[in-house]
């Protein structure tokens, strides 16, 4: 092996350890508490806030870094499914979701979990979204227990 | 050069690979949106607790399966928790006089509006009490003891019981 070989050899072997450290800090995000709306009243709308502290939903995901590209966005359902194909309808207002990054220095940031938000992590790589939203059950609503998904995904780039 | 060449068309791959890595990652995560819908609950008073004639000076019980214990009757969702909570007087009242009113009992029954059979007894107050809904609904009877003085001034005296019913 000549010393122009040795060299590239090197060369890439620094290259292939950059290329796996970046690979190690992967975007990741979690599901931490469900949307409750508990007990709902036949007739009776229920709202629940984002800043509710129990019964709000709530993710966390984190990002390779600070100055990360973050894109934010929802797949909402527009109905709760309950017993016998009974189904209740739920909506999301345009300030029922939030985000706060882990530091201390981070604020709330108001999102609409109806649209793509595309934020850049300034103050922590990492962070929790908790999601609010209306279920409006109708006077004959079938009594019982109503659920269904809702996904946050996170694409950083 | 031969050499040189392989280990160039190596480096490319593996600029190749660090370009892919710097394209977009996604995650995604899932949580569930739930609801308990039940139906309103309904609370009817549908009889006074009513004492009569008590003289004054003799204590006086209306037990709850006396025809004259107060009744309440409500509906709800069958088989739903419901916690019975009472905002009861310590006194009835005839104008500026009192009349003090203590040691109060209570039964509740999900299946008929019967304070005899099947209804479980319970003490009324604010504290909950926790029961369920049965088909019929939830009735609630109470019963208390009013004691007036040998010095009760005569009169008609009455006080509100309150009966609260709340889904948990």
């Amino acid at each position: 092996m000549d010393a122009r070989m040795r060299w590239t050899l090197a060369a890439l072997s620094l290259l292939l350890v950059a290329t796996t450290s970046r690979g190690h800090a992967q975007v990741s995000a979690v599901g931490i508490r469900d949307l409750n709306f508990g007990i709902v009243i036949r007739g009776v709308p229920n709202t629940v806030s984002p800043a509710d502290p129990v019964k709000s939903g709530q993710f966390y995901f984190s990002t390779p870094g600070i100055g990360s590209r973050v894109r934010i966005q929802f797949t909402l359902p527009t109905q709760l499914n309950g017993p016998a194909g009974a189904t209740l309808p739920i909506t999301f207002g345009t300030t029922d979701a939030l985000l706060r990054g882990t530091a201390g220095s981070s604020a709330n940031v108001t999102l609409n979990p109806n649209t793509t938000t595309t934020l850049t992590a300034t103050t922590s790589r990492d962070a929790n979204v908790w999601i609010g939203g209306r279920v409006t059950p109708a006077a004959n609503q079938v009594t019982g227990a109503y659920s269904n998904t809702i996904v946050l995904t996170i694409t950083v780039f | 050069m031969r050499v040189f060449t392989r280990v160039s068309a190596a480096v490319a791959v593996s600029l190749s690979l660090a370009a892919t890595a710097a394209q977009a990652q996604s995650a995604n995560a899932s949580i569930n949106a739930r609801a308990d819908v039940r139906q309103q609950i309904t609370v009817t008073g549908v009889r006074d607790l009513d004492f009569g004639v008590a003289i004054q000076g003799v204590n006086k019980t209306v037990g709850v399966t006396s025809t004259s214990s107060g009744q309440f009757s409500s509906t709800g969702t069958s088989g739903s928790n419901v916690a019975i909570t009472f905002t009861l007087p310590t006194n009835l009242a005839s104008g500026a006089n009192n009349l003090a009113i203590n040691t109060w009992t209570g039964c509740y029954n999900g299946a008929a509006a019967n304070a005899s059979v099947g209804c479980t007894a319970f003490t009324p107050a604010a504290a909950a009490t926790n029961t369920t809904f049965g088909a019929a609904g939830l009735f609630v009877f109470v019963g208390a003891t009013v004691a007036p003085t040998a010095a009760q001034p005569v009169g008609i005296y009455t006080s509100a019981v309150t009966m609260t019913l709340t889904y948990f």
